[in-house]
């Protein structure tokens, strides 16, 4: 027995167990409670502690051009310094993120199951479990099956994964945290992170196999169909804040109404809960995931469009897909979450990329939790919601934030 | 000099890709050279500071109708249509119209009076915005009304009929 009650027992002795096995519950209970409160007391403290990265960015950049100046390099070796250094940063960025994102589904997952999860490498809560597999990914053969369209079968994965890579570029992480700040950045983001059902459609006619051009198509149908409410979902936004920046975007929703009261998007009345709503579930179905899975359904399609695909070329598709957890969760975050700004002045203290970062994680865990607790939809199901439910919706949402605008005089 | 290095670039990106549309026998292939072509002509709006237009470019025709015609190409055709002959018997009057149609945007491109001017290249999402809903509002709604009614047409023609 596993709960520490012996087996043929009084009524009284097995009463009693079960009282200690409560009261030991409750002790457990408490202490991780205590465990966590004592976490985020000390990440606050340690993250004010580090304060804003901002000003440190702009004296290493300062830095960076002085030594430049002295050594009497060409201009243009500056510039395109400046330019390379944040996209090598993205660059290592979108290789952790992953790694970090599979852990915490993992453990996630186990837990909504009461089970533990991976818990053997490294130590703590197997924090290396991922970094061992994708040592392992890494190791593995390429394997490339009979008669698969060569060249279209190996670049499907780049061409999945570049966009995603593209797509972190205005993304913000924080005041002066900007890869490359232009002035259409949401509306780039949501066109480059189009580009990859391209490469959706060519690992599925490449790979030859039934089950990969089927998945291939589903998945192809369901992003071109929910891209439209997705990019309908944030147009509400863009008309408050009258500007397609991210950073402006932003900016827009950092002074708090009234003084205290945090003006991020989400807050507006009916308005903001229907578009984040929507963002939200369009965004779930944008990266395939569970409940909009039909693509790479295992029980219906062995593994979809990558079901050819093995070793490092699998894990890139699967970076892709994490990256794109975090880009959604990360633009979420700057749409309807007030990006850096704090919920409530008085919590100013926290430098804005904590709260970016902690926004972002928070989203991350609605795309967890989604996947963890609902079963997949039908795909007639899914086409469904997105053109008879969401499609009308997010239109009668611009409608009224029209009207409203109006109301007030622009 | 730099601008001229990367609008050969991108005009070589444009036009060979969309010299193999042309002339390979894959379809499937044909179409993904097509969105290489596409995305090139995204690159050219870039150079002429053209942001929006950009955007609208990647996220209509590389993402959006690509994707659709990727699509269709995969349900409809059989293997062996992917290998059909491309040449029939109108090639010589193709090829003397495509003839002519060089030689108009020839002449025009030629005849063009090209004014520079040294101003800053402004941003194009507002002012395209206030352009399409104040002066342009008419033209944009009868645009908007032709999609729609091409799209219940589409409607019309593929909802089964109930007998």
């Amino acid at each position: 027995m596993s709960d520490g009650i012996p087996p043929q027992t009084t009524v009284a002795e097995y009463v009693g167990a079960f009282q200690a096995k409560e009261k030991r519950k409750q002790r457990s209970w408490r202490m991780a409670a205590l465990q966590l409160v004592l976490l985020v007391i000390v990440g606050v403290v340690a993250v004010s502690l580090i304060g804003e990265l901002d000003p440190r960015v702009r004296r290493g950049a300062d830095l960076l051009r002085s030594l430049l100046v002295m050594g009497r390099a060409p201009a243009w070796v500056g510039v395109s310094l400046l330019l390379l250094i944040p996209a090598l940063l993205l660059m290592l960025l979108i290789q952790v993120i992953p790694l970090f994102l599979v852990w915490w589904e993992r453990k996630v997952a186990a837990h909504m199951q009461v089970r533990l999860g991976p818990m053997a490498v490294g130590g703590f809560h197997g924090w290396a479990q991922t970094i061992a597999d994708a040592i392992k990914l890494f190791l593995k053969e390429i394997i490339e099956p009979d008669g698969v369209d060569k060249w279209v079968f190996r670049l499907a994965p780049m061409i999945v994964f570049v966009p995603s890579y593209l797509a972190f570029a205005p993304l913000p992480f924080g005041v002066g945290l900007v890869g490359y700040s232009f002035d259409i950045g949401l509306l780039y983001v949501l066109a480059v992170s189009g580009l990859s059902t391209v490469g959706v459609l060519m690992a599925g006619w490449g790979s030859a196999n039934k089950f990969s051009i089927l998945g291939g198509l589903r998945a192809a149908a369901q992003i071109v169909s929910f891209e439209i409410p997705r990019v309908l979902s944030v147009v509400p936004v863009v008309m408050w804040a009258g500007t397609l920046s991210l950073t402006g975007i932003w900016e827009a929703q950092a002074q708090p109404l009234g003084g205290w009261f945090p003006k991020w998007f989400i807050f507006y009345p009916v308005i903001g809960q229907i578009s984040f709503l929507i963002y939200i579930i369009t965004s779930i179905a944008e990266t395939n995931r569970v409940p909009f899975d039909v693509p790479e359904a295992e029980s219906e399609l062995v593994a979809g469009f990558h079901t050819e695909y093995g070793g490092m070329k699998f894990a890139i598709f699967f970076m892709s897909e994490y990256a794109y957890v975090f880009a959604g969760s990360l633009l979420g975050a700057v749409l309807f979450l007030g990006g850096g700004s704090p919920l409530f002045p008085a919590l100013g203290f926290i430098p804005s990329w904590a709260w970016f970062l902690g926004k972002t994680l928070a989203l991350v865990f609605i795309f967890l939790w989604a996947r963890w607790t609902f079963p997949r939809f039908r795909v007639d199901r899914v086409m469904d919601l997105c053109w008879k439910v969401f499609l009308p919706w997010t239109l009668i949402n611009i409608f009224l934030t029209g009207v409203v605008l109006l109301w007030r005089g622009l | 000099m730099s601008e001229a290095i990367i609008f050969t670039l991108l005009a070589a990106v444009v036009v060979i890709p969309a010299l193999l549309v042309v002339t390979l026998k894959n379809v499937f292939h044909s179409a993904l050279w097509l969105i290489v072509s596409l995305t090139g002509i995204g690159g050219l709006y870039v150079m002429l500071a053209a942001d929006f237009l950009f955007a609208v470019q990647l996220l209509v025709y590389a993402g959006g109708i690509m994707v659709v015609l990727l699509f269709v190409i995969l349900l409809s055709g059989k293997p062996e249509d992917w290998k059909v002959a491309q040449v029939n018997d109108k090639a010589v009057a193709a090829f003397l119209f495509s003839l002519f149609f060089v030689f108009i945007i020839a002449t025009t491109l030629f005849g063009w009076q090209i004014k520079t001017t040294l101003q800053e290249p402004r941003l194009t999402t507002g002012p395209l915005g206030q352009l399409l809903m104040n002066q342009m509002v008419l033209p944009f709604e009868a645009i908007s009304l032709v999609l729609l009614v091409s799209l219940v047409g589409a409607l019309l023609f593929t909802v089964k009929k109930k007998s």
